[in-house]
């Protein structure tokens, strides 16, 4: 039975095709059917008209006949569907403007949802590209307040031997590499792993093989790397004899034994090293500060894989059993330490919160907005029901049931949501495109890995969906819901009270909605203009910066100062050079840390409790390049040498945190550990922006770099005018001195750009999207105000007969719209007083009640609402009261 | 179990299902009587042959034939009549007869079933 009934669907589906033929052979077979009745007929004695007649009522009707054949030839409710698609089209085609204005603020809505979606999919919802991501968790060491990723290797080792609730426990750690193969010099980024890193997670070669356990048994004795499938792709051209190769890395020949699979970037969202190495070279890749043995040095990154039936509750009380007896073990490093488990990939859980945050806000804003235009083009729809009351009236009164009108309505809807979607998808692919073209400020492999995949498509169909029938559900039945004869007489409707209350209440909602959004934008944009103002303690513009390690390249320290000190005296003889100097890293930067100071005679109870600062290594004439103001003493000289005293440079709040009231020249502190040599002050310097620009002020101390040696050089050079053009100029002087020196190079007002990147993208993107909303609104607010005056066209002229004057009518109009602009801006102005303050981190000390953003945002939305609403308000007092009155 | 879709067991509440299962039955049973007809032949025959008692609205058959056709029960091509008149002729498939010689057992036993309910009672 079943093939059987499938053909006739078939063949229904079949007999949607090619109607015409159809209907043409059917009429044939029926009029050779009518004739051969007729002549039977006539045979029996009828008249030939009569005959005819008969013939046709025994048929039931010649159309009623047809009717019925055709509603078994076909599909009638796929004809329908098509009918009501048809005749939909044509109705949006009828109403460009409209038609335009819509899909427009839906595309924009949608697209920028499917955006932000895409976001949220790579983020959160994707899985890391390992083996049963489901199973693998991160570990997080928490001492006190202080919360971070990393643990000592000694530490990390421990746990992985004493534990019974992990499959394994793997550890690694990101490394900068300075690579040489090829005779191409590059600054890449690498991890450095343990020997059990790729058997946890699952992860088999694409080519060779990968890092094993064996690999990982004797420091500094296995030279061993695996190429990332993108890096055999881009650097080495994908050749497939790569393997038994060798490169160089940090000085070090390393042979290549394989290539990780394709799309493999590690077990972190948001990086994408290059280069694997086994742990037990960390000596060699990080030169000069081995610590796998070293139980106070925290620097290795754990994730483990649960045994299965193992939650991640139990983990952790399993982890801190071995963390206690740590504790009493090794009192002096691991007091008060405790583990965390946290779901892996956003650094152990460290970026997760504010990921999720930024990502949060991002996706109720975009949220909000495509609310917005929802509730706008509900009431475009509602306005628009009052022109098509007639001839949906008339449609009901041929029969038409209200639930074909309904559906009818709402295929509308649906086909500009669906357009709306189409559109927007288009414009979330521009996004993305132009997200991942994105070259950030930064030396780091961050990866933006966003895509399109089947997850965001069916994300984007579904908000189309929902979309349509949320803003055509209810104007479709509040449409459908006319009095016949009034309708049909053209008569206008008094008794609109409820229809006109809920198109108060989208009113409102647009306009608080655009105020909040109009808020956080408004207060982005201050913040940004504050940023400008935030005393940095040194001026970016016209200064660049040079950067290269000289560890890295395999110089040891005398070589290094001697590179250093040449360098610095060829650039200060380039002509455009005004002044110049070495830093180990400038700041604003987030890798800029602090190390414990330990004051002279402020001996604290515990070494941990010791005092940071954020410290820099640093060159006579650094200050000066970077401009920096020194408020007391003096700057270092070239007579601050090693043999020299040693001697340091505070800034006013270590002055001020830690010798109030006191002059600090001559003062002393060591700084890492009570035992290191004592430093004198000598100088103080004004207070500046470290790590991120929104810190609070923070103790920073600078040591000469003569005394305290760093690899890690950063040479700044202030210009006399053109900082473009120097820095060619002075990557030649470096390159001069050693031709396979792997520099990065910028301005520092490019540098800046980093810092500021969240707050001008958050400015941005709000910035867009409440004018957007304003614009809508305002759109709202005009749509309503003219259907309300078209409605009270007769009321008005009744008054208008009775003596009111224009400016009555401009009043009673008038005061409709601005009461209800009002009231959505009370409501607007709570919930922004609410949720802004979640903007906190963003905001660079301006007040997330800023009054001057809500003043000026509350009366640019009155501005625009009185706008929107004097145009129809100055219609009604041009109503002439004849013709109102005749209307009727 | 008998399954009498094409009367009345089913679809009790659809009055032109009904009508249309059971129509199409007899045009079925019409055209293997009588070989090759054109629509309006079958329903004279289906009316001829209830002696009158069925008076059927003509154009109701053509949707029954239709989906005969769909699915493939019976076949049609365009032919001429006794009296030279262009006429779509319906044919009887392998399908068709097999499905009839099926419908048939079970109307004989849906009969039976249904004769001894209302045959006088024998005992007693």
């Amino acid at each position: 039975m079943g093939i059987r009934q499938l053909r006739g669907w078939l063949a229904r589906l079949a007999g949607l095709f090619n109607q015409e033929k159809r209907n043409r052979e059917f009429a044939e077979e029926l009029e050779s059917h009518l004739q051969m009745h007729t002549e039977d007929n006539l045979r029996a004695g009828l008249t030939p008209e009569e005959a005819r007649r008969q013939a046709i009522i025994k048929l039931g009707g010649v159309e009623p006949a047809k009717e019925k054949y055709r509603r078994q030839r076909g599909l009638p409710l796929i004809e329908m569907l098509v009918q009501d698609l048809r005749y939909g089209l044509r109705m949006l085609i009828k109403r460009p403007s409209f038609t335009v204005i819509a899909v427009i603020s839906l595309a924009l809505g949608i697209g920028a949802n499917t955006a932000i979606f895409s976001l949220v999919n790579t983020m959160v919802l994707r899985p890391l590209p390992v083996e049963r991501p489901e199973q693998l968790v991160a570990l997080q060491n928490e001492a006190g307040l202080k919360v971070s990723m990393a643990f000592s290797y000694p530490n990390y080792k421990d746990f992985r031997d004493r534990n019974d609730v992990f499959a394994g426990l793997i550890g690694y750690r990101f490394a900068p590499l300075s690579v040489s193969h090829d005779g191409v010099n590059e600054k890449l980024w690498g991890y450095i792993v343990t020997g059990n890193y790729f058997d946890l997670l699952g992860v088999k070669a694409a080519l060779g093989r990968v890092i094993s356990p064996d690999d990982d048994r004797l420091p500094g004795a296995h030279p061993v790397t695996v190429l990332s499938y993108k890096c055999w792709l881009q650097r080495f051209g994908a050749d497939p004899g790569i393997i038994g190769k060798s490169l160089i890395a940090n000085g070090r020949s390393f042979t290549i034994i394989g290539v990780a699979p394709r799309g493999f970037f590690g077990t972190e969202f948001i990086a994408a090293p290059e280069l694997w190495f086994p742990m037990a070279m960390q000596g060699e890749i990080e030169m000069g500060a081995p610590w796998l043995d070293r139980r106070g040095v925290e620097q290795t990154y754990v994730q483990g894989r649960l045994k299965s039936g193992v939650s991640a509750a139990q983990a952790q009380a399993a982890l801190n059993s071995i963390a206690l007896q740590l504790e009493s073990e090794y009192p002096d490093v691991n007091q008060g330490k405790r583990v965390v488990v946290s779901p892996p990939g956003l650094m152990s859980g460290m970026l997760r919160g504010q990921a999720l945050g930024f990502v949060g806000i991002l996706m109720a804003v975009v949220a909000f907005a495509l609310l917005l235009a929802c509730a706008n083009l509900a009431n475009l729809l509602l306005a628009r029901a009052v022109e098509r009351r007639k001839e949906i009236a008339v449609r009901l009164s041929l029969g038409a049931s209200r639930r074909r009108v309904v559906w009818q309505l709402l295929t509308e809807s649906m086909l500009l949501a669906l357009g709306g979607g189409a559109f927007g998808l288009l414009l979330a692919y521009w996004l993305v495109n132009l997200a991942v073209g994105a070259k950030l400020p930064i030396d780091f492999p961050i990866l933006i890995d966003l895509h399109i995949d089947y997850r965001v498509l069916v994300f984007t169909f579904l908000m189309s969906f929902v979309t349509g029938v949320l803003f055509g559900l209810l104007p479709a039945l509040q449409t459908t819901k006319v009095e016949l004869l009034t309708a049909l007489k053209d008569e206008p409707s008094f008794g609109g009270a409820h229809r006109s209350w809920w198109k108060s209440c989208l009113i409102v909602l647009q306009v608080a909605l655009s105020l909040m959004i109009l808020v956080s934008g408004g207060l982005m944009l201050r913040a940004l203009q504050r940023a400008q103002t935030i005393n940095l303690g040194f001026t970016p513009r016209n200064a660049i910066e040079v950067s290269f390690d000289l560890r890295l390249q395999g110089y040891d320290n005398a070589r290094g100062r001697e590179f250093q000190k040449r360098l610095l005296e060829r650039v200060r003889a380039l002509p455009g050079a005004q002044s110049a100097g070495i830093v180990d890293l400038a700041p604003v930067d987030l890798h800029f840390t602090g190390a414990l100071v330990f004051i002279e005679g402020q001996t604290p109870e515990r070494i941990a409790n010791a005092p940071r600062a954020m410290a820099s290594r640093i060159s006579p004439g650094y200050l000066r390049a970077m401009n920096t103001r020194l408020r007391q003493g003096r700057d270092f000289t070239e007579r601050d040498d090693e043999r020299a005293p040693r001697v340091a440079i505070i800034n006013e709040t270590f002055a001020r945190r830690f010798w109030p009231g006191q002059n600090p020249l001559g003062k002393r502190f060591s700084q890492g550990s009570p035992q290191s040599p004592m430093m004198q002050v000598i100088g103080v310097v004004e207070d500046g922006k470290y790590n991120w620009l929104s810190a609070e002020p923070q103790p920073y101390v600078c040591r000469p770099l003569s005394q305290a040696y760093s690899g890690a050089t950063t040479v700044i050079v202030r210009a006399a005018t053109d900082p473009q053009k120097l820095l060619a100029v002075v990557r030649n002087e470096v390159q001069r001195l050693d031709p396979h020196m792997p520099i990065t190079s910028r301005l520092l007002v490019e540098k800046m750009a980093l810092p500021l990147l969240p707050a001008r993208l958050a400015a941005a993107v709000l910035g867009g999207f409440g004018l957007l909303a304003l614009a809508l609104a305002a759109i709202g607010i005009y749509g309503v105000m003219s259907h309300a005056v078209s409605r009270r066209t007769h009321e008005i002229g009744v008054r208008m007969a009775m003596g009111a004057q224009a400016s009555d009518i401009l009043r009673l109009t008038l005061g409709q719209g601005i009461t209800l602009a009002l009231i959505g801006v009370a409501i607007g102005l709570s919930v922004a007083l609410a949720l802004t303050r979640l903007m906190k981190t963003l905001l660079f000390g301006v007040s997330a009640t800023d009054p001057l953003t809500y003043s000026g945002v509350t009366a640019l939305l009155i501005g625009v609402a009185l706008a929107a609403c004097y145009i129809p308000a100055r219609r009604a007092t041009k109503i002439d009261p004849i013709v109102a009155l005749r209307y009727e | 179990m008998i399954r009498a879709k094409f009367l009345f067991v089913t679809k009790m509440s659809d009055k032109t299902d009904v009508w249309q299962g059971t129509l199409a039955l007899m045009a079925l049973k019409t055209l293997e009587v009588m070989g090759p007809l054109h629509g309006y032949g079958i329903a004279r025959r289906i009316e001829q042959t209830s002696g009158g008692l069925l008076s059927i609205n003509y154009g109701t058959l053509y949707p029954a034939l239709l989906k005969l056709e769909q699915e493939g029960y019976i076949s049609s091509e365009w032919g001429v009549s006794d009296n030279n008149r262009k006429a779509k002729y319906y044919k009887l498939t392998r399908a068709g007869r097999k499905r009839l010689a099926k419908e048939a057992r079970e109307w004989e036993k849906t009969t039976a079933i249904l004769a001894r309910f209302f045959a006088p009672e024998q005992e007693s």
